[in-house]
């Protein structure tokens, strides 16, 4: 495991290989781990509801928003999903058929999620994912154009009018990128967004966009949102 | 899980291909190495795999020959004319799946020809100066397949390896030994290298692979014996953006 650092010390990681920080040499000890379950509420059902439409929504700090999205449906939580719980949920509105995963940016565990969601993705008609990153991360040769916008809208594979196709060396992670790749080789109808924004939690204004492509492409959502209060400022989040 | 393109095939055929496999190295030298090879010999994209030790990535083509294709964590390209297949991985291990990913790799190309494993270690671990910036480890079956290449010193002048450990080299002797343990002819070649811009370590490694492997790389076009690479698209902006004008 790494050494916590002084200011200032220069970090060369000890490996490349492994993203939660394991040694080289300690990867012979390593067991195969215990595999991980959704926790399904109580009465829910266990097996994979058919929807018309299956969004999953992936960011850091994103339950607040999540939660938001899930109450404005009148959606009925089907079960969290691990391995944090409460934080990343799944959720079916029975009235429309629309089935929305709330995912709490976790790569260690993004392809265990993606294993556990492919069966819902399977029995979906359509798939939409929206993947939140910090507009830090956004790589462009005229990075200047945007140096004023809040948030850059890019898609891959998107039929969404006025959106751009996301251009490469960018790409996204996680659980959505899991869900989309595997519906790319299997043929299975998805498009995704990635939503490049400044603030991160969202904000009132940073919310907009999200909102906005919620609604073109059919999930029923309020115009506005306002994040949950907490006691801590938002200085260093 | 494999994912194949061509959904009438229901498990990959290696037997008689020659499999090239990037470890996650210092420098990432070696998937830039492999990114040149598949970009220079416009190599096919065949398949890929998911496993939950990589990190799901999704998104536009890396490669200017394959536009419509949509990158994923560990893809498979193939070069059907000279029997080639080359793995690329595209995210970092989740350790605690890594074990159980190699035995599926392993057993899904345990009927190849030749495996080539690709790696890097730390520069400051090569204690010899003089020596050649390239060392390698080879089981018994591909030294016997390849002793007039391996023993011809005006060409390989590598230093066998023989510890336990390659510093920065990532899961790339963990995967040599897995495939040596099935008996499968197997070589991992690593350079000496630090950290930075390494797209100059990636083109060497891949001209000194040349000069061992030159019946199926193909890579010489010109008649000076040279080669030319080709630099992919998802290369572009390697560390970053420019920086912007309003810092000034």
């Amino acid at each position: 495991m790494s050494c916590p650092m002084s200011f200032g010390e220069l970090n060369i990681p000890s490996s490349r290989a492994f993203w939660d920080d394991c040694e080289e040499d300690e990867l012979d000890s390593n067991q195969d781990p215990e595999k991980l379950d959704l926790k399904f509420q109580e009465g829910a059902q266990e097996t994979p509801i058919p929807s018309e439409l299956f969004v999953l929504i992936e960011g850091p700090n994103i339950e607040g928003f999540g939660n938001a999205v899930i109450k404005e449906q009148s959606s009925r939580v089907i079960c969290d999903i691990p391995p944090k719980k409460s934080t990343s949920k799944l959720a079916f509105n029975a009235s429309n058929k629309q089935l929305l995963a709330v995912l709490e940016d976790e790569l260690s565990y993004s392809g265990e999620i993606t294993e556990l969601l492919i069966p819902y993705a399977q029995v979906a008609k359509n798939v939409f994912t929206i993947t939140l990153k910090p507009k830090v991360e956004y790589k462009s040769e005229e990075i200047n154009k945007y140096s004023d916008d809040i948030t850059i809208v890019r898609g891959v594979d998107a039929n969404l009018k006025g959106v751009i196709e996301l251009e490469a060396p960018n790409f996204i992670v996680g659980v959505t990128a899991g869900i989309a790749s595997w519906c790319k080789q299997s043929n299975h109808p998805c498009s995704s967004y990635i939503i490049y924004t400044d603030k991160l939690p969202l904000d009132e204004i940073a919310a907009q966009p999200v909102l906005k492509l919620l609604q073109k492409l059919g999930v029923p959502c309020s115009t506005s949102y306002t994040p949950p209060r907490k006691d801590d400022s938002h200085l260093y989040s | 899980m494999l994912f194949l393109k061509n959904k009438e095939l229901t498990k990959l055929n290696v037997e008689n291909y020659t499999v090239i496999i990037p470890s996650i190295c210092v420098g990432n030298a070696a998937q830039l190495a492999c990114d040149l090879l598949i970009a220079s010999k416009q190599l096919r994209r065949i398949g890929s795999l998911s496993h939950p030790a990589l990190i799901p990535v999704h998104g536009p083509s890396a490669y200017q020959h394959e536009p419509d294709d949509r990158v994923a964590s560990c893809e498979l390209y193939e070069g059907s004319e000279d029997k080639l297949l080359v793995v690329q991985f595209r995210a970092p291990f989740v350790s605690r799946h890594v074990s159980s990913f190699q035995r599926e790799l392993v057993d899904l190309l345990k009927d190849a020809r030749r495996v080539v494993i690709l790696s890097g270690s730390f520069g400051f671990e090569r204690r010899v100066i003089e020596s050649s910036p390239y060392a390698y480890r080879a089981s018994d079956r591909f030294k016997l397949e390849h002793a007039t290449q391996l023993n011809n010193s005006a060409v390989v002048q590598w230093k066998e390896h023989t510890g336990d450990l390659i510093y920065g080299g990532g899961n790339g002797l963990q995967l040599y030994k897995a495939f040596e343990q099935q008996n499968v002819p197997v070589m991992l070649l690593f350079r000496y290298l630090l950290e930075g811009d390494n797209s100059t370590d990636a083109s060497l490694i891949v001209r000194e692979l040349n000069e061992l492997c030159d019946d199926f790389l193909q890579l010489r076009g010109s008649g000076d014996g040279g080669f030319k690479l080709t630099v992919p698209k998802s290369w572009n902006l390697l560390f970053g953006n420019d920086v912007t004008e309003l810092l000034f």
